[in-house]
């Protein structure tokens, strides 16, 4: 057997085992022995690499949302009715975002309209605009509206004055946020025109909050969306963040 | 050969522990189920995952990459009889969209037709025999490695990957990259002589550095 011929039996058999007469060649030429024993080595190392690695939850998260819009992942049936409480009625009420939004609105112009007649025509009613209207809670976006957000400008963190108790928490996410979206401000993916979009809309949604708590300090359903709408901002950066470092 | 129960080979494979079989959940899926979906996904994402970050070496294309492969295959769900394994059909699918994404980024051609430089005299690829012993026995850990196979043409890297990374057999390998038993042999082989090269440079260029360093402090010394 010669060199050429170990080739040819490594190629086809592979490293392990290899025939006697492969081997009473490698016995006699050092050149084969080395180059043989450097594929096995790194054949060693290579089955030791990890298989598997965890992808990051966004993965599913941004993919379920997709299959969903695209009408690939169906709704499961209605389980058979059973007597509810009036807690998980009530839960299953607000967890219509329609309904909740009609009811947050319908509040806040009755609490408006208390207003105006209690202290006068001279207070202007304020009016929750568009934006906390149809984002009580702030929905997630998916990469079909990617599209969309691609040319979105970049998000602003608020410029209405944070309630004092929320000061410190507003000043600190506001301090973040140049430093999460510059990670990930020149990337055209997906899930990073996702995210930019969804802190856009978590900004504006606290903005209306914070201007309409300076109208009315003492609501407190807006102070409740307001308290949310901070968490889920801190929590959209932090994504923002470990991305933008995954991406760097 | 993984049957569509039970996917393939290698250590720390996820196993669902909800629903009974793969089978059971492929098809559940195929009827919109969504938990379905998501078990799927749980099953064998960490594989495809890993096979993608191996492909193009950046974990924000290889999140993209996993996710369009998944969504590919599951919009084509309802066409899975079960002739291959779903996992093959799956790994199938990324390979794919990995390999296009590639081409699309103007990276060297991923090809079946790579070739090593052959050796002169004996027709082999080269061996360096008479270059100065640089045996790579106890010098390969798994950072220059990986290194290594990121410098891989891509064609190369899949079948390497696929095979002693991921564990896939040849005939595995063969449906997933649509060629023969042979020619994956053939890749294997060049892939791994051309990781030996690329090895090989990394010592001599330790070496080099280190000299250099040493001269350095030499001339300084004096």
């Amino acid at each position: 057997m010669q060199c050429k011929d170990i080739e040819l039996v490594l190629e086809q058999e592979g490293i392990e085992p290899l025939p006697e007469e492969a081997r009473a060649h490698l016995a006699e030429c050092a050149g084969c022995r080395n180059y043989v024993a450097d594929l096995t080595s790194l054949v060693d190392v290579a089955n030791k690499l990890p298989a598997e690695i965890a992808p990051p939850d966004r993965v599913w998260v941004s993919l379920r949302a997709q299959l969903e819009a695209e009408g690939i992942i169906r709704q499961a049936p209605p389980v058979a009715a059973q007597p509810a409480s009036w807690w998980q009625s009530i839960h299953a009420f607000f967890s219509n975002r329609v309904l909740a939004t009609a009811t947050v609105g319908i509040v806040i112009v009755a609490a408006a309209v208390f207003l105006i007649r209690s202290e006068g025509p001279a207070r202007k009613t304020p009016q929750p605009t568009e934006t906390a209207r149809q984002n009580p809670i702030v929905a997630p976006v998916t990469p079909s509206s990617h599209a969309q957000s691609k040319g979105a400008p970049a998000p602003a963190p608020s410029t209405f004055t944070a309630p004092a108790e929320f000061a410190s928490t507003a000043q600190a996410l506001n301090d973040q946020e140049p430093l999460a979206t510059g990670l990930i401000v020149s990337s055209n993916s997906p899930i990073d025109a996702s995210l930019r979009e969804n802190l856009k809309k978590v900004n504006e949604f606290i903005a209306d909050c914070e201007h309409h708590l300076k109208e009315q300090p003492q609501d407190e359903l807006t102070r409740e969306y307001l308290s949310a709408a901070y968490q889920q901002k801190a929590e959209l950066l932090s994504a923002i963040i470990e991305r933008g470092r995954s991406i760097n | 050969m993984p049957t569509a129960a039970e996917p393939p080979n290698k250590v720390g494979t996820t196993q669902s522990p909800r629903l009974a079989t793969e089978a059971e959940a492929i098809r559940l899926a195929q009827g919109g189920d969504a938990a379905a979906f998501e078990q799927l996904y749980q099953l064998h994402s960490r594989r495809v995952y890993a096979l993608c970050l191996r492909m193009v070496g950046n974990p924000s294309d290889a999140e993209d990459l996993m996710q369009e492969a998944f969504l590919q295959l599951f919009r084509k769900i309802g066409t899975f009889r079960g002739e291959s394994a779903f996992s093959t059909w799956l790994h199938r699918m990324t390979v794919n969209v990995v390999l296009m994404r590639l081409r699309k980024k103007s990276l060297p051609a991923a090809s079946l037709e790579e070739t090593t430089e052959p050796d002169e005299e004996t027709g082999g690829p080269r061996k360096d025999i008479g270059a100065p012993d640089l045996r790579l026995s106890g010098a390969v850990d798994r950072v220059n490695l990986e290194r290594s196979i990121e410098k891989l043409p891509p064609g190369y890297r899949t079948v390497f990957v696929l095979h002693d990374v991921q564990g896939f057999e040849h005939n595995e390998i063969a449906g997933i990259m649509g060629c023969s038993v042979g020619n994956s042999k053939s890749q294997l082989h060049k892939a791994r002589t051309r990781l030996r090269e690329l090895l090989q440079e990394d010592l001599r260029d330790q070496a080099r550095a280190e000299r250099h360093a040493a001269k350095t402090q030499a001339g300084l010394g004096d």
